[in-house]
């Protein structure tokens, strides 16, 4: 065993080997985040005994040995994810395998299968993240694995500038290919259904309000949404996208409806909510959509998708809830576009009225708790005003002497009486939570909006950047004669804030926690912005191109998408490549180029085997030339002359002879002559 | 017989006739186009399969970085056969040398690899398989030739024609091979192979010869000393005289007994052609090794007694060419 063993040893090079794992970390490392702690330990591990077994301090694995390290592999996968089929634990498998190759790395086979392996688990990483960076990095990795795959060739391709060099240059060459096949190759579209990326927090807003929740939003500067219109663009103080609608509330957490009372409306299942199917059937108004836009929403691991009110989209897998909102079938693990138009309000039908259900469910108030809102709400009832009027009563209240500001104090355990009448400061969630609260209180069916507000519009590229901290909250209320209608108790605050944004709004308090303030340099919020912009053209050329945008760009490069054409588009580079090959074949398949004379002296032989006479090997040129006198009396004395000047030129280094002997090859036509 | 075997023996007449006709046997051989075959390696395969499975990724998952790394990988699969190609295309072999052999053992030729152009070669193995034969860089700009030996093994004495070499190389990754089938005309002198038959038959066929004449060597009485030539032994050289500023002498001993040693065909009766030419063969190298000079008896033909390394092989030569069933040389 131990003879062989070393044969085996002597097969992978220390070159080879440190290759290999120099492969393996490359990719493995952006996965370490969330491949399992143990995990990463086990791979070092396994890389450590495999250079011990090199150096002769240890011995390979026994049979025991591996199989107890399968064993805890698969134990530990079993432990760390309760769910099979789901992307990490597969791509925790892949590294996995990895590792457990690592220990029986012997011959060149094994190392070569690991680095296929490799190039799969560099791919897998653009499930999780398909930006520019990772991008890179996916090219950096590859161009590694690459690297490796052309060490294991022998010592001298081993060595690092080499290889590495050898790969960039083999894969710079392959680019082309990749172009073109990038724009040809059809989208066909999942074959089946795949585990989506479920891990990851949820980013931005989520099923739930409490008070703060907005607050640690706003200091968030990372893009949520970019959005572009097909037609005219909202003005500002209608940038409202709406994405969760919050209807339960327990006295300090706003949150939708099943979330935490196990009331069921509509839930995120396929089958839960109400209006489903129900309200995709009924027929679109006869009044065309308001606004189209174009929704790029960055993934956040949750299903929630942003629109502005009466949405409709026929992007696949997106749904339609009875809130009024879109979701989509699964959480958004990577950056995902939807199509949408938005009807205006008089548009649509005005609906039946809210049934007995929904009402109690608008009307909703925790049993106990902050009574003076609740007073305050039945004395606005009490006074037979509308539900126009008893709004306008509470904003009024807020605009009187209420603060807008981020950093509002802790509130108790009666929130809303807190607000209300005692601290008098809050961020948007306060406003629009105990506009809500007292709302219901005065008998009116309201709820919380939460969603973003307002977006910057990058005019270069026109499209609305949405940031995350352009969140926000605030209210509908139902009037029985218009419907929902948007009540934004902060506007009456700090309009600016919905004209502006926050950063005009809270410009003192803006993003102060940040470790930089960046955002206070403008030379680095302009870089940011471009960079933004480059992002998103990144997104719209690259990660979403898709089957209509395939298309569209066959569409303009071809004028039309006919067989031939695209036939042609395909062929032309192919054979373009090939007939390269071909001259370049031609041209490495001559010898060494020949001095001027020679080259001019064959010239003068192809002339004559044109005539039938072909020069002999090892045929001296006035051999040749008086075998020429022989059979072709006529081409005799030009063949003479052109021979003695090739004699000269080439061997008297004359350069007047090769001048002359030129000049009579150009005369020298045996064809014509000879007949 | 497994399928794969019969196939192969089926199919191998038919491939050595097309590589006559598109490789003939010459002395020299430039590798090109015309004579260079490239195809992927299991490897290449397993490459092939890992971009089959990236597809698969970046489909269901609609995921374009998937797919922009998917076509990467084509494109690396597209222009690698041009580099392996190009490894090896405008590498020369010269046959130099076949050297002698005994059937039984190696025989060795000594082959010349020249670089034609600019290109340089890298990881390119020459080898006679089943053999492992030599792997070859010549990756530096200054070398043009290299010289290399590689071994085949020998069975049958004679003049062996050797099979193809082939060349080939899998550089840059592994994932292409470009190989070639060079003929270099190479034919190796085979000599039979060494067979002990006892001791060597001094005086056994004194009675056949009356010339009377001083052996070259082999006795313990002094008898004088003769110009020394190519081939004496170094251990007969009279080195002192030498040393004294004379030319070189060898010293030439003579026993009182007749030492003229005939190797002889019929003394050997009773064993087949090729087991008499093994035991020959084996009392030729035991005769060289003791100094006797020694002639040889075949039928119908007779090499006088002599020695040294000249008439050494001369005899083995007859030895390795004696026909067989009236054939001359034998082929493996």
């Amino acid at each position: 065993m131990s003879a062989a063993h070393s044969q085996l040893q002597s097969l992978l090079p220390r070159e080879s080997l440190l290759w290999i794992f120099a492969a393996q970390l490359v990719v493995l490392l952006p996965q370490f985040t969330h491949l399992p702690l143990w995990l990463v330990g086990a791979w070092c591990l396994a890389v450590y005994w495999r250079l011990e077994v090199f150096y002769g301090r240890r011995e390979m694995p026994g049979r025991l040995v591996k199989l107890l390290a399968v064993t805890l592999a698969v134990a530990g996968l079993a432990l760390t994810y309760r769910r099979w089929f789901a992307l990490e634990p597969m791509v925790a498998l892949l590294a996995v395998s990895f590792t457990l190759k690592n220990i029986e790395l012997a011959s060149r086979r094994d190392a070569l299968l690991s680095l296929m392996l490799a190039y799969f688990l560099a791919a897998t990483l653009f499930i999780f993240e398909q930006t520019i960076p990772y991008a890179l990095y996916g090219i950096f990795s590859v161009v590694i694995i690459t690297a490796a795959l052309a060490a294991q060739q022998g010592r001298r391709s081993a060595r690092p500038g080499r290889a590495f060099g050898l790969s960039a240059k083999l894969l710079a060459q392959a680019v082309p290919v990749m172009l073109l096949l990038f724009v040809v190759i059809p989208r066909l579209g999942p074959l089946w259904a795949v585990p989506q990326n479920a891990g990851g927090a949820s980013t931005g807003i989520s099923d739930s309000m409490s008070p703060g929740d907005f607050t640690r939003l706003s200091k968030s500067g990372k893009p949520a949404l970019r959005i572009t219109f097909d037609g005219p663009v909202p003005p500002p103080e209608q940038r409202y996208w709406r994405g969760l609608v919050y209807t339960h509330f327990d006295g300090r957490r706003w949150s939708e409806p099943g979330a935490g009372d196990g009331v069921v409306h509509w839930g995120r299942g396929r089958s839960g909510f109400h209006g489903g199917g129900g309200e995709d059937a009924q027929p679109l108004p006869a009044v065309g959509p308001r606004y189209r836009y174009q929704v790029i929403q960055e993934p956040s691991h949750s299903p929630w998708l942003f629109a502005m009110a009466r949405p409709e989209s026929d992007t696949r897998g997106v749904r339609k809830s009875g809130d009024d909102t879109l979701f989509y079938r699964s959480p958004l693990a990577s950056r995902f576009a939807y199509e949408v138009r938005s009807w205006p309000r008089d548009s649509l039908p005005v609906d039946v009225g809210l049934g007995s259900r929904a009402l109690q469910r608008h009307l909703q108030l925790p049993e106990r708790g902050n009574a003076r809102a609740r007073r305050w709400g039945a004395e606005l009832r009490a006074r037979g005003l509308g539900a126009e009027q008893i709004s306008a009563e509470v904003l009024k209240r807020f605009n009187s002497s209420f603060v807008y500001t981020l950093r509002p104090p802790p509130l108790g355990q009666d929130s809303v009486d807190e607000f209300l009448f005692s601290t008098q400061q809050g961020f948007c969630e306060h406003f629009a939570s105990s506009y809500v609260f007292t709302m219901r209180a005065a008998g009116v069916p309201a709820r919380v909006v939460a969603g973003y507000q307002g977006g910057e519009w990058v005019a270069r590229e026109k499209y609305l950047l949405v940031r995350q901290y352009d969140a926000h909250a605030w209210a509908e209320i139902w009037l029985p004669e218009r419907g929902w209608v948007r009540v934004d108790p902060t506007a009456a605050v700090a309009p600016q804030r919905i004209r502006d944004g926050l950063q005009s709004a809270a410009a003192d308090e803006f993003m102060q926690d940040a470790l930089l303030p960046l955002h206070k340099i403008a030379f680095l919020s302009r870089l940011q912005l471009q960079w933004d912009m480059i992002n998103y053209r990144w997104y719209q050329t690259v990660v979403s191109f898709d089957q209509e945008r395939q298309q569209g760009m066959l569409q303009r490069l071809l004028g039309e998408i006919s067989p031939t054409r695209l036939a042609l588009f395909i062929g032309a580079p192919v054979i373009a490549g090939l007939l390269l090959l071909w001259g370049w074949l031609k041209l490495s398949s001559r010898g060494p180029k020949l001095p001027v004379p020679g080259r001019l002296y064959l010239r003068f032989c192809r002339r004559m085997a044109r005539v039938g006479l072909v020069r002999q090997p090892g045929e001296t040129p006035g051999e040749f030339a008086r075998r020429v006198e022989r059979e072709f009396p006529r081409l005799g004395p030009m063949a003479e002359r052109i021979t003695s000047a090739y004699e000269k030129a080439a061997y008297g280094d004359d350069p007047r002879a090769e001048r002359q002997l030129r000049r009579l090859l150009r005369g020298f036509w045996p064809l014509r002559i000879a007949r | 017989m497994s399928f794969s075997a019969r196939w192969r023996r089926r199919w191998a007449p038919l491939q050595e006739r097309w590589l006559r006709r598109r490789l003939p046997a010459a002395s020299s051989v430039t590798l090109d186009h015309r004579k260079l075959f490239v195809l992927p390696t299991g490897v290449g395969l397993g490459f092939l399969l890992v971009i089959f499975l990236l597809w698969l990724l970046g489909t269901n998952y609609e995921n374009n970085l998937v797919f922009a790394l998917a076509f990467l990988l084509v494109g690396l699969f597209v222009v690698l056969p041009v580099h392996t190609f190009a490894n090896l295309s405008g590498l020369r072999l010269r046959l130099m040398e076949a050297q002698t052999a005994f059937a039984g053992d190696y025989a060795q030729a000594r082959i010349a690899l020249e670089r034609t152009g600019k290109r340089l070669h890298e990881r390119v193995r020459i080898a006679w398989p089943p053999e492992e034969g030599v792997t070859v860089d010549l990756d530096d700009t200054s070398e043009r030739i290299r010289e290399i030996t590689i071994a085949l093994p020998v069975v049958c004495r004679g003049r062996v024609p050797a099979p193809r070499i082939r060349v080939e190389s899998r550089f840059p990754l592994g994932l292409f091979k470009c190989w070639s089938w060079v003929d270099l005309d190479v034919t190796f002198l085979v000599y039979p192979q060494p067979k002990s038959a006892g001791p060597l038959p001094i005086g056994a066929a004194a009675g056949e010869g009356d010339q009377q004449q001083v052996s070259t060597a082999g006795g313990d009485d002094f008898a004088g000393l003769k110009n020394y030539q190519p081939g004496d032994s170094l251990r007969h050289v009279a080195w002192k005289q030498f040393a004294g500023g004379r030319d070189l002498y060898t010293k030439e001993y003579a026993s009182g007994s007749d030492v003229r040693l005939w190797l002889d065909w019929d003394l050997l009766g009773g064993r087949d052609v090729e087991t008499r030419l093994s035991n020959l063969c084996a009392w030729v190298l035991d005769a060289e090794r003791a100094q006797i000079a020694y002639g040889l008896r075949l039928p119908g033909q007779t090499i006088a007694p002599g020695l040294g390394s000249a008439h050494r092989q001369q005899v083995l030569t007859q030895l390795a060419l004696f026909p067989v069933l009236g054939m001359a040389g034998a082929t493996q």
